[in-house]
């Protein structure tokens, strides 16, 4: 049984009930495999810096639970089957995830899709 | 043609001291912090390599992988162009 982090895209078109009833669903097949749910973060809708199943927005949900290979591996497959699911990516947490670590702060994506390109110097690649 | 290693490195960094993660903060690298990560991205979205970057290997290492990682669920860029049809 281990740490897991997994990180998902959902289209920006599902909002509200719709919204939620996706993620319990989610959070349901976590829990019917007995995966332990240690937190779940919701990002809301952002700006993608790059064009993602013809959407340049997204909703971003991160879950962090404890289980086996097995339920990673089903969760997955579920994952890939909805198509409300533009992208996810799962990360294993070998040194477990300690709750009260500072926030990340990946939520300020904004700031960096306006970067002003001041510095006009090109590079030579 | 200069071989001086120092002066042709690009002025954008200029960045010589030591491994940012080594030394002071206890800060650790991951996928999730954009704010860490876009510091050794450059402009054109690639990666800064370590002779600019001045990191020590470990580190270097793990912040490739997770810059890699966040270029895969899109919260970094691959280029640094803004693609809107």
């Amino acid at each position: 049984m281990r740490t897991y982090e997994t990180i998902f895209i959902i289209r920006p078109q599902i909002a509200g009930d719709e919204y939620t009833a996706l993620l319990g669903k989610y959070k349901q097949i976590l829990a019917d495999q007995s995966a332990e749910i240690l937190r779940c973060q919701e990002w809301g809708t952002k700006r993608l810096p790059y064009i993602v199943k013809k959407q340049d927005q997204g909703t971003f949900v991160l879950i962090n639970f404890i289980a086996g290979n097995t339920v990673v591996k089903e969760f997955e497959r579920r994952l890939r089957l909805d198509d409300a699911i533009m992208q996810f990516q799962t990360v294993l947490l070998e040194h477990g995830l300690d709750l009260n670590a500072p926030e990340a702060a990946a939520k300020t994506v904004e700031d960096d899709l306006d970067d002003d390109d001041s510095e006009q110097d090109e590079e030579q690649d | 043609m200069g071989f001086d290693k120092t002066g042709g490195a690009r002025r954008r960094f200029g960045r010589r001291k030591g491994c940012r993660f080594c030394a002071d903060s206890e800060i650790k690298i991951d996928y999730k912090d954009v704010r860490t990560l876009k510091y050794f991205v450059s402009e054109r979205g690639k990666i800064v390599p370590r002779r600019i970057s001045g990191n020590c290997a470990i580190h270097q290492r793990k912040i490739t992988e997770a810059i890699k990682r966040a270029r895969n669920i899109a919260l970094i860029s691959f280029t640094s162009k803004r693609t809107i049809e």
